[in-house]
């Protein structure tokens, strides 16, 4: 599959509620990282596994498969640390 | 003609929510120093009359009467008898359901919306602010402030807004202010702008701005709004299950299964937590909440307590989780799809008062389409599950030649979510589930994470 094709291919976001293309879910993650829901939801499409083994630092991947589970309100007090910080309070 | 729907006249409606903290041991939210999350933990971003309610043991808690009165625009809602349903599937089991997608906004959301707006006005609170991904919870969230004259800022990802304009339309209608996401309101929002002005957004983004919005707001009277997990929502999600037991109790009839789709838990807990209290005080009911065969973190996860980030600095809340070696395989059910579930759940889990259960898509979706042809409404895509599992309890009852009666939640209708059904249709929805093996290695990732005490109220 060339690049191209692969970054068109679409298919429904659970988060979002619509139709979004790959190259979307290749950055919009934290920090414009992929989306740590990318294998979860395309690895029935394509072997998403080895074309993000294949085009991550090794970090990155790792993190992707062994994503830490995440709680809405212990990531909502990260989020408002982080907003204090930003905005200088 | 057979009596379908079972009515609560205005002035039956429950005037009280059931809070299951007064019947549970629950083991609390830990800071990052070990110790529990305190009130003013959460105050930048709440009105501390709902972190009072977040944190009360007050077994019944009056339903303010401005409350009341938005609630009674939908509320009582109907419970309906499924019978052509249960024709369709030649059970003697009565299948009744609670139809929460009668509400304005379409599903059971509101429950929660109108009264966090409401002990936000009381607060002193003007303005509230929030992100939406799919646009169901700011729907809610506008409808409920417009009915107390307050202003709602939802951040809306910009990729969602600009795909879905009768989701801001409908906010729009209510008032609500819906933003795309990055803006230029927020810094958080020009960073992303700045790094790049054509970028789509993102659910993480929106997220920020919306806190930012609400913490960066210097008189105090703008606040966050959270529509799941917290134990406030579940509470004002009781008023469901309070409901459906005045319904039922009018034909004197007590189910055998209560059931309910379980994602971050709040429509399970609202029609389940009454039915509980019931059970801890020596009822014989089974109360079972469903999520997706291929995401078990309810059925199989181990109970631990999970960092919620990568420096290990936030709150740890015990939840049940597949940790992070898991990666759950993919489902189209959006609600349903955390890793971490309401704590007050995964107490109930652990206290053996409720039996979780999964099911495949493709089987929720065949119970989606079969409901849709026999009792007329469109389920959204979360409500599937609950669905499936219902005419698995009914088969049951056939094969067992009993006359079982099953009660489960409806928990909104699929009219904004039919790209998920077309999907089904078309034959792209596939059916995958763990094997142990997979299970098995999640379950060794959490051999060095600290375990809760197994507490037990009974």
């Amino acid at each position: 599959m060339d690049d191209q094709t692969r970054d068109n291919l679409e298919r429904r976001c659970p988060r979002l509620g619509s139709d979004i293309p790959f190259r979307y879910c290749m950055l919009s993650g934290e920090d414009d990282f992929p989306c740590g829901k990318i294998l979860d939801c395309w690895w029935e499409t394509f072997d998403v596994e080895t074309y993000l083994k294949a085009n991550l630092p090794e970090s990155l991947f790792k993190g992707l498969v062994s994503p830490r589970p995440r709680d809405k309100v212990a990531s909502l007090l990260k989020i408002v640390e982080q907003t204090k910080k930003r905005i200088g309070q | 003609m057979n009596d379908r729907v079972i009515y609560l006249k205005p002035d039956e409606i429950p005037r009280q929510w059931y809070n299951i903290l007064a019947d549970i041991k629950m083991n609390p939210p830990l800071g990052p120093d070990g110790k529990p999350v305190t009130p003013d933990m959460l105050a930048p971003v709440f009105p501390m009359n709902l972190i009072e309610q977040e944190v009360s043991t007050q077994r019944w808690i009056d339903i303010p009467d401005e409350v009341l009165d938005v609630l009674s625009i939908w509320r009582p809602a109907p419970m309906v008898r499924a019978y052509n349903l249960e024709r369709a599937l030649d059970t003697p089991a009565k299948i009744y359901f609670k139809n929460e997608a009668v509400s304005p906004p379409g599903s059971h959301k509101p429950n929660t919306a109108v009264p966090q707006a409401y002990y936000n006005k009381v607060f002193g609170i003007k303005k509230i602010t929030t992100e939406t991904g799919a646009g169901q919870w700011g729907s809610a969230l506008s409808f409920a402030c417009s009915q107390f004259g307050l202003e709602c800022k939802v951040f809306m990802v910009r990729i969602s807004f600009d795909q879905k304009p009768y989701r801001k339309t409908m906010m729009a209608a209510w008032g609500g202010e819906c933003i795309p996401s990055p803006s230029n309101l927020t810094k958080a929002g020009r960073d992303a702008l700045e790094k790049n002005p054509d970028t789509p957004g993102t659910l993480g983004i929106a997220i920020s701005e919306a806190i930012e919005a609400a913490v960066s707001d210097t008189t105090g009277q703008t606040r966050y709004s959270l529509g799941s997990v917290l134990n406030h929502v579940m509470l004002h999600q009781t008023i469901i299950g309070l409901e459906a037991k005045k319904q039922l109790a009018k034909i004197g009839v007590y189910p055998d299964v209560v059931i309910g789709c379980a994602g971050g838990g709040s429509n399970f807990a609202g029609l389940a937590f009454p039915f509980v209290y019931d059970k801890i005080h020596g009822k014989k009911v089974d109360i079972i909440p469903v999520e997706p065969a291929g995401c078990p973190t309810l059925t199989r996860g181990p109970f631990v307590y999970d960092f919620g980030d990568t420096a290990g600095y936030t709150p740890l809340l015990p939840m049940y989780s597949l940790g992070h070696d898991f990666v759950p395989p993919p489902v189209h059910a959006g609600g349903l799809r955390y890793h971490g579930m309401a704590p007050t759940v995964s107490q109930l889990v652990n206290e053996g008062l409720l039996e979780p259960r999964s099911i495949t898509q493709r089987k929720a979706y065949e119970a989606g389409i079969l409901v849709a042809r026999t009792e007329g409404i469109i389920p959204a895509p979360e409500t599937t599950h609950a669905i499936a599992c219902a005419i698995d309890e009914a088969l049951k009852a056939k094969a067992e030649g009993k006359e079982k009666t099953i009660l489960f939640n409806w928990s909104g209708h699929g009219l904004l979510d039919l790209g998920a059904y077309e999907a089904f249709l078309s034959g792209k929805i596939k059916d995958i589930e763990m094997s142990d093996d997979q299970l098995n290695a999640s379950e060794k990732v959490f051999s060095d994470y600290p375990k809760p005490q197994q507490l037990k109220s009974r």
